[in-house]
């Protein structure tokens, strides 16, 4: 009773918190396009403006130290250590005197220069926007001509044999572009311009001289252009000029700057209160893992809009690896039914659809036919594999969980071997020296590249829909259900569930266990044909030694467990799995910068999910 | 020796949870006597040995009520390994002995003759090196005892099972200072010859002075060996007998007893022979702890037979084996058709269903809903429930729903709803939706084996009218096999009584508790009293 009062207690501060923060938001956050903000903008403009050219004088004032004190030493007769040092001791003392002033910018009359800045911005606008046309224009009349180059070269690099990368956006070389005479013109304007500037600088400054202005233009200019910039945009900037302290309302300011986060936090809140409210029956209904798993990938979803990442195109792409995987994860389903567990020898199937693949390139069939021969091949070659895979592992009933896994690694090691002896001629294929197959083979346009992705694909903002993707992911997890629902599907899934019981009733368990397994095989090879039709490329050798894991993760994650799933499972368990790797990756890139941490992450979180579900998996049945 | 009993248990009372399986029970044993604890399964036998060894099930489930002396100092057991050190042995049923070891070993095991050497000085007693020959002799003067001639350095693996029992025996007889011996039904295992070497090596070790209390069902040799009795009946004290006052039929009667009311109240009523719904010839099964050893009976259209005896005398074997569930052979005929025996879908399709007694083993999908529990047989033996498209044949939905509910309705099956997962319910809800499943294939004749094991008072009850009333009115031949003699005995037409897995005979549900208690210790009534008579 009392910890339900204290969750209650916890939820209406949460909520409270948060309806601070939403109507603090909402009050703010219109006020970015607003008089008080362009006011703002001015100011900060203003004060950044004096604050850099503050920092300029002082380090004018610092340069005529040091060379003092050099030449009051060289008088002395010092050495040159001698002068070194006595210079820098100079340059410690200037700055020491200034780091501490204070600059009161209220008292600074800045009547001359605001006009003056507004001009001067102006006229950088004006400048700006005749440059980028020009240099627009120039591209469109020079693109064809360098598309035409790169496809030349990419050609030579296919006959020389050599590995052709990802194809890359095409760009025009833009050295032999020239200045046009009214951008010329426009710039000799703002040059003007700039000279009002530096006068009305020169008067607040006095001590502001020609060659301390000359040098500090560049830093004038990028503060003073502020050409189709957002509100967001320029207080960042400001702020890092570090001039935060200088306006007149900071606190107004800031609230408008986080504005956009006050309203995220807010919704981030609410989550969390309804999360504390209804633990419990969340917590039944879903799980804990999913739990964990779900909050974590809302709490990334709001870190993606805190750091301003276009958690749009970031959606998108979670939905696109969400297609990408969901055949591979759905390839798990009849192996747990019928029985065999986690079919951790995914691999055989992803070898047979890579075979398949590798046919079509071969033969040279384009296109959507080029993806449905693949799919073809590739499933006859995984019926056979999977087939002998079933006999083995109803040799060695109770040990699926060590066969599948041992199977999955050896079939890798095996094909490593293959892939350097297979008869495949095509020149696309094969490495330009000696035999073998590539290690990376890019699909292309004359492929099945983005069959699948491109089929009816469209855009909301910036949120792509792989139509085509998530159709056919549909239809397989469609037809995967009504398989379930037939006669040899409800005695498949009890085979599973419990063998005895299946015996009972006059089932022959092993060649259902034969069903699953090659049903399960022949998904893994249609799994891999469309996570390489959207990836854009085969890979072979090692590659697929992790795919059977990460698809495994995926279905428990959805919350199965290694003896009962559901289709709901795949799409849930692969949404959050890939989605939390999607977002996590940009988060953790902007947390830890530079650094390897979300590849990291990636293993942290596929393992660690596979060592649960194995805790899991000697215990009861019911998830 | 100056106390009168070696071994005293004083209104021993023992409770797990709500359920009070001793009551009042007092156990005493003379020095140097053997005393037979006789009592069906479940009557508290191996409960009150668990008290005597101070199993941890014991001290974990809240300990017991009332006082074991022994030598006539009050003591407190609390481990086995304290029973060990006190004088107390015990001869398993299933053998506690490592295949793989030595005769010698095993009888020594951790009890080993055991010499210093230069590293246990440093590291202490368990790197003393083994006195094998000391242990060997010991050994061998065990082995005499029992009336063994095996060399004691024969391997126990590959042993013949008598010899393992009589290994068991002399370990125990070789731990010193042992005052009391359990024997835990030692001859259910042995050939009647080694019975009968093993009754003679009891009184031989009787007349050393440690006292035995031998467990057992075999009324026979509790006539032969023991001198005196103590019956235990439904966790209660029956009595205390001294062999010489009593007789076998005396001993079945009070073994058997009148368990209570019966539930279920029937009609007495002819018992239908006109038309032979199954029979069975020389039925074997291999089922382990259940098998059956050439059974053969018939069964009449329209009757309830009951099927009765002890725990692993191959009474569940029967319907296992009429199934295939367990390899089995021999001839069944099912109204006239004969029946294949080897799998399991061929009795399914001839008609016959089974309720089985592994409930979550093999009776239920516990992962699955209560509607495709109910639904699964029939669609997979017979076709039913199913949308065919072509060579596809997808579930009906509809239609397994209708039939869920009206099983739920029809044997009261309290669930949420035919979603419900069936091994979220009770236990007398998961049977009723066995015995749905089993009625949904509308079977010519049904098999019921333990219907009411595990599963409370009403539900019971229910269970077992609701078999009534499917013989009644459907005219359904019912084969009912059940532990509860009192259950079978207030429904059943006929009850065939198995021993050994062996039929010993059948018996009219109003015969005496003598017959059935003679019965279930494998001799024949009619026999018995003929012998009697002569």
């Amino acid at each position: 009773m009392t910890k339900n009062k204290a969750r209650r207690i916890v939820a209406i501060v949460l909520v409270a918190a948060a309806i601070v923060m939403g109507i603090a938001g909402g009050i703010f956050l219109p006020q970015r396009n607003g008089e008080t903000a362009r006011a703002t903008t001015e100011e900060l403009r203003i004060r950044t403006l004096l604050d850099v050219t503050g920092d300029g004088l002082v380090e004018t004032y610092v340069k005529i130290a040091r060379d003092e004190a050099m030449k009051v030493t060289k008088e002395a007769g010092g050495n040159m250590a001698a002068r070194r040092e006595a210079a820098n001791k100079a340059e410690e003392e200037t700055r020491a005197l200034y780091a501490n002033t204070e600059t009161d910018y209220s008292t600074i009359d800045t009547s001359a220069l605001a006009p003056a800045v507004a001009e001067y911005a102006a006229r950088l606008e004006v400048y700006y926007n005749l440059t980028s046309d020009a240099e627009q224009a120039y591209i469109d009349a020079h693109m064809a001509e360098a598309e035409a180059e790169a496809e030349a070269a990419r050609e030579a690099k296919i006959a020389a044999g050599e590995e052709v990368g990802e194809e890359k956006p095409v760009t025009v070389d833009m050295s032999g572009f020239v200045a046009t005479p009214e951008m010329e013109a426009a710039l000799a304007d703002a040059d003007a311009a700039f000279e009002d500037v530096a006068a009305a600088l020169c008067g607040i400054y006095p001590a502001l001289d020609d060659d301390a202005l000359k040098t500090l233009k560049p830093t004038i200019t990028s503060v003073v252009l502020q050409q189709g910039e957002s509100f967001t945009d320029l207080y960042d900037r400001y702020m890092a000029a570090g001039s935060g302290k200088a306006v007149t309302a900071p606190t107004k300011a800031w609230l408008i700057r986080y504005a956009d986060d006050l309203l995220y936090g807010a919704m981030a809140l609410i989550v969390a209160a309804v999360i504390i409210l209804f633990y419990e029956t969340l917590s039944k209904k879903l799980g804990i893992p999913r739990i964990v798993l779900g909050v974590f990938f809302i709490l990334l979803c709001f870190l993606c809009l805190w750091f301003d990442l276009s958690l749009a195109t970031l959606l998108s792409n979670s939905l696109v690896r969400m297609g990408m995987n969901a055949v591979m994860v759905l390839a798990m389903v009849p192996g747990i039914q019928c029985g065999i567990s986690l079919n951790l020898g995914l691999p055989i199937g992803l070898v047979a659809g890579l075979i398949g693949g590798l046919c079509t390139i071969e033969w040279g069939i384009p296109g959507v036919w080029g993806f449905v021969v693949a799919i073809l091949v590739g499933c006859a070659i995984a019926a056979i594999a999977g087939w002998l895979y079933a006999q083995l592992l109803n040799r060695l009933k109770g040990e699926e969980m060590s066969v599948t896994t041992y199977v999955g690694f050896s079939i890798v090691s095996l094909m490593c071997i293959a892939w350097l002896v297979l008869p495949f001629q095509s020149l696309k294929l094969r490495w330009p020296m000696g035999t073998g197959l590539r290690n990376t083979i890019g699909l292309d346009s004359n492929n099945f590249k983005h069959v699948l992705d491109d089929f009816l694909a469209f855009d909301i903002g910036s949120f792509t829909v792989p139509t085509g993707l998530l159709l056919f992911m549909l239809l397989m997890c469609f037809l995967m259900w009504l398989f379930t629902r037939s006669k040899t599907g409800v005695a498949m899934s009890a085979v599973g569930n419990n063998p005895r019981f299946a015996e009972a009733t006059g089932i022959n368990v092993d060649k259902m266990r034969v069903i699953g397994t090659v049903l399960s095989t022949v998904l893994g090879a249609i799994g891999i044909l469309v996570y390489s039709q959207s990836y854009g490329f085969m890979q072979l050798y090692t590659a697929p030694r992790q795919m059977g894991f990460i698809a495994a993760s995926a279905i428990l994650i959805g919350g199965a467990s290694t003896s009962r799933c559901k289709i709901s499972h795949v799409l849930i368990g692969t949404f959050l799995f890939q989605g939390v790797l999607t977002l996590g990756m940009p988060v953790a890139n902007v947390l830890v910068p530079g650094s390897t941490i979300s590849e990291t992450l990636r293993i942290l979180i596929s393992n660690g999910i596979i060592l649960y579900a194995l805790t899991k998996s000697g215990g009861e049945s019911r998830a | 020796m100056s106390a009168e009993y070696v071994l005293e248990m004083r209104n021993i009372t023992k409770n797990y949870g709500e359920n009070t399986v001793l009551n009042d029970v007092t156990l005493k044993v003379r020095p140097g006597e053997i005393h037979a604890l006789l009592g069906e399964n479940g009557a508290g036998k191996s409960t009150l040995m668990n008290v005597l060894f101070g199993m941890p099930v014991i001290h974990a489930t809240g300990g017991f009520g009332g006082e074991v002396v022994l030598d006539g100092d009050k003591t407190n057991i609390t481990s086995p390994h304290d029973a060990m050190t006190k004088g107390i042995g015990m001869v398993h049923q299933e053998f506690m002995l490592l295949p793989g070891f030595t005769v010698t070993e095993n009888i020594k095991l951790n009890r080993e003759v055991t010499r210093k050497n230069i590293v246990s000085r440093v590291l202490g007693r368990n790197m003393e090196t083994l006195n094998m020959n000391a242990m060997s002799s010991a050994a061998r003067k065990a082995l005499d005892s029992v009336g063994m001639s095996i060399d004691e350095y024969t391997r126990v693996e590959g042993m013949p099972v008598g010899y393992m029992q009589f290994v068991e025996i002399a370990r125990e007889i070789d731990k010193t200072g042992i005052k009391l011996l359990v024997f835990d039904e030692p001859t259910a295992v042995l050939t009647e010859s080694e019975a009968k070497q093993l009754v003679s090596v009891m009184k031989a070790i009787a007349e050393s002075g440690i006292a035995i209390i031998f467990i057992t069902h075999r009324l026979d040799e509790v006539m032969e060996a023991a001198d005196s009795i103590t019956i235990l009946r439904d966790g209660k004290l029956v009595t205390c007998l001294d062999k010489k006052q009593t007789s076998i039929i005396e001993l079945a009667e009070l073994m058997i007893g009148r368990k209570g009311e019966a539930m279920v109240s029937v009609e007495p009523r002819e018992v239908p022979h006109d038309e032979t719904a199954m029979s069975v010839r020389d039925l074997y099964v291999n089922m382990s702890g259940e098998e059956v050893r050439g059974v053969s009976f018939d069964v009449f259209k329209g009757e309830i037979l009951g099927i009765g005896g002890l725990a692993g005398q191959g009474k569940l074997g029967i319907p296992n084996g009429v199934m295939s569930l367990y390899p089995s052979d021999g001839e069944v005929t099912l109204f006239g058709e004969q029946l294949t025996l080897g799998n399991a879908s061929n009795a399914l399709r001839m008609g016959i269903a089974m309720v089985s007694e592994d409930r979550k083993g093999v009776g239920l999908l516990l992962d699955q809903s209560i509607e495709d529990n109910i639904a699964f047989t029939a669609m997979q033996v017979k076709g039913e429930y199913l949308h065919k498209f072509g060579p596809i044949s997808l579930k009906d939905g509809a239609a397994i729903r209708a039939q869920a509910e009206k099983m739920i309705k029809e044997l009261d099956i309290r669930c949420f709803g035919p979603l419900q997962h069936s091994g979220t319910l009770s236990g007398g809800n998961q049977q009723k939706v066995c015995i749905a499943r089993a009625l949904t294939l509308n079977p010519r004749f049904l098999f019921v084996s333990e219907p009411t094991r595990g599963i409370d008072i009403g539900a019971k009850k229910l269970v077992l009218e609701t078999l009534v009333k499917l013989n009644r009115e459907m005219g359904m031949t019912i084969v009912m096999v059940s532990s509860e003699l009192q259950e079978l005995r207030s429904i059943c037409d006929r009850i065939m009584i198995v021993s050994e897995g062996k039929l010993v005979d059948i018996l009219s549900p109003a015969a005496s508790d003598a017959d059935f208690g003679l019965a279930m210790s494998g001799i024949k009534p009619d026999e018995h009293r003929g012998g009697e008579a002569q």
